[in-house]
């Protein structure tokens, strides 16, 4: 603290008395020797110079410079120049003069820093106002630098994603498209109307009035069309347009979107398919009211049978036995009989009418479309399902629904087996050619598995474990595959629980 | 079985068949001919209620018919008063169904295809049933025949008297002197042929059992 305040002290030392002493000596000292060299060429005394001398003290030197040069000066001009010479004293004749000049040099020193003072001031103002320009020309050249490099990279943003996205104007016309956007269209650029035109011809007046109707309620557009792609081709997408609106509230832009939506269009078709193939099967497999009609259709014939043989018997035993009332009967047995064996066979037609139905079927795709028909019961019951599927997998002649039946049994019944267990539910489908003659097929899980006298009783009709069951699924599933020509076993898991495997010939 | 039947009260009992299919209606009708008995055979509930004559015997049913149905045709013969006894059949084995005709009043229910033994005993009831009505029915009729030839004044007599009332009641109840009551009341006796006035009660309550609500 100490040496700061001495260091302060000799700064305002040097700053309002040295430097002042020194700029008003010199200038006086330059001012004497000129007045001392010029003082026998005029004949008064020559002290306009001291006057410059103080001028130039104040301006250089500032306020105090210029007070101290004016005391040197009349030092000096009343010492050598003013008589009596070489004395302090002044005389009558020059006490006006001197006055005068002291009067003068106060005066023009005042004026003189004054001067300085406000120039230096208007001086540091410019500067400083140059300094601010330049400071804000940076700032605005940074801002619109990330202005830039931001639209740059939303830009590349909208390429990134693969969806296509375009934009238009307020009044519809639209004038930017993304790079998915043109190279699906396959062209230079859709502005305009073109995009537009690109829609299938039966939708596109639903989707011209959909799209009035949204740019005059600025509610957003959203809704499912064909669009033509660049080898003529249409698929589904769900267009989507949004409305920006500024602070006033009023749609300044609309932004679009394109979702491809055909193979999802596709696949839920498919799905709807199997689902309705699957549920005519169960129907036609399930056992209430089928068995309630076949029983009927049994028991007719057969009550006929047993009056007539029971009849048969009691003509037979009457005394004399009526010989030709037994035969006659005998024969309606016989007619009976038939008709009964006529509805056993009516019944197996019933369940062989898809022998036709075979062709090239890819057990892959049969596995994951199953899994995507399980997934949510898979879910409710939490079993998680794997599935490892043989990538080069050969195609086999197959009844697709059937096999599909199978794989549901199987997987049904898994999920069935694991309900006991409370942790770990694990269910693999898992799919692999077995050389080139056959491909086999896994379900793995990881329930309560099977044991050996289970095993040899399992595929047997109507044997089942389960409360709610017919013990049909499993002799139904043997069934299919013996009449792929394939073969369904059950065997111990890796991981516990059991393995349902099946193997199909390729050639069969 | 047959030689039971050939000696058996109802031997004059006939067994009316209804049931769609023929070969059924053919083969239980050749079986009950085997076994002695007279059958007729139906293809339908409408051909059975137009043939319809009142004579002993049972019907065998068969549930389920085209156009009028078995449980339908029960309903109608209740209806109408015909009270002959019937035996469901039927291929279904329809729960719901087989309680409801029971609770109708059916002897029994067969399951097709059923054995001999059952539809012996099955009809051996139903024409035992049938006989103790007609019986029955015989008798009320007879009972109903000695009421109708009683006169309105006897009638109002043996009301009262088998309601338990004393003859001094009865008079004063239908203001007459006790000797006229009791003198009606003798006629009443004769003609219903009571031989005492419990008899006379007892009449009157089967009629009135007899007699639909």
């Amino acid at each position: 603290m100490e040496a700061t305040r001495a260091d302060r002290f000799s700064r305002a030392f040097v700053e309002y008395w040295l430097r002042p002493c020194a700029v008003a000596g010199f200038f006086v000292l330059v001012a004497f020797l000129w007045t001392l060299l010029f003082q026998h060429l005029v004949s008064y005394p020559f002290l306009f110079l001291f006057l410059g001398a103080v001028m130039g003290s104040a301006w250089f030197g500032g306020r105090i410079a210029g007070i101290i040069s004016v005391i040197l000066s009349t030092l000096t001009i009343d010492y050598f120049f003013i008589p009596p010479l070489y004395s302090f004293a002044v005389n009558q004749v020059a006490q006006t003069y001197t006055v005068t000049f002291i009067v003068c040099a106060f005066v023009m020193s005042w004026v003189s820093a004054t001067r300085k003072r406000s120039e230096t001031a208007v001086r540091e103002a410019r500067d400083q106002l140059e300094l601010r320009v330049a400071e804000r020309t940076a700032e605005l050249q940074q801002s619109i630098a990330e202005i830039k490099e931001s639209e740059r990279r939303l830009r590349t943003l909208t390429e990134a994603i693969p969806q296509q996205i375009w934009s238009a104007g307020v009044d519809g016309d639209i004038d930017h498209c993304n790079q998915h956007l043109l190279e699906y269209a396959g062209a230079e650029e859709l502005n305009g109307d073109k995009l537009f035109l690109l829609l299938h011809p039966e939708d596109e007046g639903m989707f011209r009035e959909a799209w009035e109707h949204s740019r005059r309620s600025g509610e957003k557009l959203e809704g499912e069309w064909r669009v033509r792609n660049a080898t003529g081709v249409y698929r589904w997408f769900l267009i989507r347009s949004e409305p920006q609106k500024g602070v006033d509230g009023r749609i300044e832009r609309w932004y679009g979107t394109h979702i491809d939506t055909e193979e999802r269009r596709r696949a839920e078709q498919a799905l709807i398919q199997a689902q309705m193939e699957l549920s005519d099967l169960s129907h036609r497999l399930g056992m209430g009211e089928l068995a309630a009609s076949i029983a009927h259709e049994l028991n007719q014939p057969l009550m006929a049978v047993t009056a007539n043989a029971y009849a048969c018997r009691e003509w037979l035993r009457a005394s004399p036995a009526n010989i030709e009332r037994a035969s006659t009967t005998a024969e309606k047995l016989v007619q009976e009989s038939r008709r009964a064996s006529d509805v056993v066979a009516r019944v197996r037609a019933l369940f062989r009418d898809e022998a036709d139905s075979r062709g090239s079927v890819d057990l892959n795709s049969l596995i994951q479309d199953l899994v995507r028909l399980i997934h949510d019961d898979a879910i409710r019951r939490k079993v998680t399902i794997h599935v490892e599927l043989d990538p080069n997998l050969p195609a086999i002649s197959a009844d697709p629904v059937q096999i599909q039946q199978v794989l549901l049994n199987l997987v049904t019944n898994g999920m069935d087996a694991m309900m006991a267990v409370p942790a770990r539910r694990e269910l693999t489908i898992s799919s692999r050619s077995k050389g080139t003659a056959e491909v086999h097929v896994l379900v793995q899980d990881c329930g309560v598995g099977v044991n050996p006298e289970m095993a040899q009783r399992i595929f047997d009709p109507f044997f089942t474990t389960k409360e709610h069951g017919i013990g049909m699924g499993l002799a139904i599933s043997r069934t299919i595959i013996e009449a792929h020509d394939g073969k369904l076993w059950v065997a111990p898991g890796n991981s516990g629980g059991s393995s349902f495997q099946f193997t199909i010939p390729l050639q069969p | 079985m047959s030689e039971n039947f050939d000696r058996a009260p109802a031997l004059h009992s006939t067994v009316f068949i209804v049931d769609d299919d023929a070969a059924i209606c053919e083969g239980l009708c050749n079986l009950l001919e085997s076994l002695g008995m007279d059958a007729v055979r139906f293809g339908s509930a409408e051909e059975f209620i137009a043939d319809w004559q009142d004579r002993p015997g049972c019907l065998m049913l068969d549930a389920r018919l085209p156009g009028m149905t078995g449980v339908e045709l029960q309903e109608k013969l209740r209806q109408s008063g015909i009270t002959i006894p019937i035996i469901f059949m039927t291929a279904h084995g329809d729960v719901p169904m087989v309680r409801k005709v029971m609770k109708a009043g059916a002897v029994e229910f067969l399951a097709k295809p059923f054995e001999q033994e059952e539809m012996i005993a099955a009809i051996r009831h139903a024409f035992e049933m049938d006989s103790s009505r007609r019986i029955e029915q015989r008798e009320l009729d007879a009972i109903q025949s000695r009421l109708d030839t009683l006169t309105p004044r006897e009638r109002e007599v043996m009301h009262l008297v088998t309601q338990g009332l004393l003859n001094k009641q009865t008079a004063s109840e239908l203001n007459l002197s006790e000797i006229s009551v009791k003198l009606h009341r003798r006629h009443v006796l004769d003609k219903m042929q009571a031989e005492s006035l419990a008899d006379l009660v007892k009449m009157t309550e089967r009629v009135r059992k007899a007699q639909p609500k």
